[in-house]
């Protein structure tokens, strides 16, 4: 300052002294560093800095004054805010720039520096005045913040390929899977066919893209019932299941389609779009036809020659010679016997076919309930002497239903429990009332059922793996037994345990008015 | 004491063998294998009752029987359909059959189901 008073103005009076000790204070106080460069003295040097400059860099005044700002800059010069300001202060222009400064210790410090020209009466440039802030922590902030922005487009970017990639993933299965799909959107037109189904119908992506679901083909999917179901899918969230349909498609001809339809939802995005699957059940259809054709014909040819016998082993019974031996008794009487064990099994199969075609037939009338047990029971007990079937409880019911059915229910349960119980010697029944239902149970003291089997054994065919070589039978016992019991609105059950023995449960419904007052 | 004639029908040699035998003690039993045949052997012999099996090749059971309830000097003759399948009793009511007998049959079944219809 004192440089700058001698050189432009050595008589200054009193007040502009105070003026200026006064602008010196007031420069002084600023938080900002402000500093001015002789731009008329060659390197523009720096010729006065405030004590918030001294604080910013960790400079003293003396190791300031004299110096091109650059010095702050330190090796860091490749920077383009410094062409900037280069290109400032040789046009002679204001220019703000943020720029990377050291501080005497070495530390980084973001600068922005305002910088201004001081222009005297010719209008040339004599000095430039330069208002700087320490602006670290914003720049801080803001380089965080790209930081931050540029690792969340990293993320969106591999989110966005992640989201490709399991949906290419997933288009693929759709598109390799073994059954046709379409998705239709909520007017019922179809949005998209896997590649299954075009091969299935014989038809392109252009014949169905894009068309009512109703008109492909020719019209084999415009059946009222269909329809109604179809458009209740959305608003009631109801699937459409097992839907079959016969219809002469074209290109394909005559063929049974089963049809499943459900709402799509995707994690509650959009909730206006079918999928169909549909599944060519024609040739599935045809074998069990004929499997159930073959054995309602097999039962019926081999009971025309058991017919013959049976009949000819009655007329034998009958006119066996008063003076036989007991040994040719029980020949004939043993004969007797395995031909009605030949006409039981004949009868099954034929049961298993009239139950598969819908064909059963029960001739419902009252019996008595606990009579019919006690009378099977006896039966059985004659046939094995070897056991001890104990009957328990009562159900005093008089019960509306197949008499003889019910009694091939029972009878199957008891020779089973007697059958694979081979170390065992006694079997229970036990009978009684719940609620409105009679319940018998048969438990035997056996080998039992693994869990896994018992979940199968109602099924038909099905035959226990390990016990097949070692018992006789075809595996469709038990399955009559549950669709006969079903059919009277009955349930059939079993609780096992390995080695440990069964218990076959079965309910029927019964009527308050049926059972009889004691 | 006059025996009651009585027509038996079925293909199948060794059943109608077997009928004839259970019945030849208390009925005049004529046996006739060929469904072909019975509708003539009916006009001609006039039996008091016919056992008729129901699957029989060429002309079926219901067949003949609705074609001797449509003639009216045979139509009061009572016929049995005898069968092994499953709708046989249906087909055989629905034919206007007097009886049916479910194969394999019990002999004493049958003796009751036939003597009940002739008397």
């Amino acid at each position: 300052m004192k440089k700058l008073d001698n050189k432009d103005t050595p008589k200054l009076n009193h007040s502009l002294v105070t003026d200026l000790t006064l602008m010196k204070k007031a420069l002084d106080a600023s938080s900002s560093g402000i500093i001015l460069t002789d731009h008329l003295q060659p390197d523009n040097p720096i010729i006065y800095c405030n004590h918030a400059f001294e604080v910013m860099t960790g400079y003293n005044r003396n190791e300031i004054i004299g110096h091109n700002c650059r010095f702050l800059q330190g090796k860091d010069r490749n920077q383009e805010a410094r062409l900037k300001l280069k290109e400032a202060i040789a046009e002679g222009r204001d220019c703000r720039v943020e720029i990377r400064n050291y501080k005497k210790n070495g530390d980084l410090f973001w600068n922005e520096l305002y910088l201004s020209a001081i222009r005297n009466s010719k209008n040339e440039v004599t000095h430039f005045i330069g208002v700087q802030n320490n602006i670290s922590r914003r720049k801080k902030a803001e380089i965080d913040l790209l930081y931050q922005q540029q690792i969340m487009e990293k993320q969106i970017i591999e989110r966005t390929r992640l989201l490709r990639e399991s949906e290419e993933y997933l288009a693929s299965i759709v598109q390799t899977v073994r059954e046709s799909l379409i998705v239709l959107d909520k007017d019922i037109n179809v949005l998209s066919a896997n590649e299954y189904f075009l091969k299935t119908f014989k038809v392109s992506e252009i014949e169905t893209k894009g068309k009512k679901l109703y008109d492909l083909g020719n019209g084999q999917w415009d059946i009222a019932n269909l329809k109604e179901m179809l458009e209740n899918i959305l608003p009631t969230n109801n699937p459409v299941e097992d839907f079959k349909v016969e219809h002469d498609f074209p290109h394909i001809g005559k063929k049974t389609m089963l049809l499943n339809a459900y709402r799509i939802e995707l994690e509650g995005n959009y909730k206006d779009r079918i999928l169909i699957a549909i599944e060519d059940i024609t040739e599935r259809r045809e074998i069990e036809r004929r499997k159930d054709d073959f054995l309602s014909i097999a039962s019926h040819e081999l009971k025309t020659p058991l017919t013959t016998i049976k009949g000819y082993m009655q007329m034998m019974t009958r006119t066996v010679p008063e003076n036989s031996s007991d040994k040719f008794r029980n020949i004939v009487s043993k004969t007797e016997l395995y031909v009605e064990r030949l006409n039981n099994l004949i009868t099954e199969l034929l049961d298993v076919t009239k139950i598969q075609s819908g064909n059963i037939e029960l001739h419902k009338e009252l019996f008595d309930f606990d009579k019919m047990v006690a009378e099977t029971i006896e039966g059985m007990r004659m046939a094995n002497e070897n056991y001890e079937i104990k009957l328990e409880g009562f159900t005093n019911a008089m019960f509306n239903g197949d008499e003889s059915h019910i009694v091939q229910v029972l009878n199957n349960l008891l020779s089973n429990a007697i059958k694979y119980s081979p170390n065992a010697n006694h079997v229970l029944v036990y009978l009684s009332t719940v609620s409105n239902y009679i319940k018998v149970s048969v438990i035997d003291y056996g080998m039992g059922i693994s869990d896994e089997d018992q979940k199968k054994i109602f099924e038909r065919f099905y035959r226990v793996g390990d016990i097949q070589q070692k018992f006789p039978g075809m595996g469709i016992g038990l399955y009559i037994c549950d669709q006969i019991i079903k059919n009277h609105g009955g349930t059939l059950w079993v609780e096992s345990e390995k080695n440990r023995g069964s218990n076959f449960s079965f309910t029927l419904p019964i009527n308050e008015r049926e059972t009889n007052e004691i | 004491m006059k025996y009651k004639k009585i027509l038996i029908c079925d293909d199948d040699e060794g059943i109608l063998e077997m009928m004839q035998m259970i019945l030849e003690d208390d009925f005049m039993v004529i046996a006739e294998q060929n469904s072909l045949n019975v509708y003539t052997q009916i006009e001609k012999e006039k039996p008091d009752l016919i056992l008729m099996d129901l699957w029989m090749p060429v002309l079926s059971g219901d067949q003949i029987l609705k074609n001797i309830k449509k003639n009216e000097n045979l139509k009061n003759i009572p016929v049995i359909i005898i069968s092994a399948s499953t709708d046989g009793k249906k087909i055989a009511s629905e034919a206007g059959a007097n009886g049916f007998i479910s194969k394999p049959f019990d002999m004493d079944n049958l003796l009751e189901t036939v003597k009940s219809l002739v008397p």
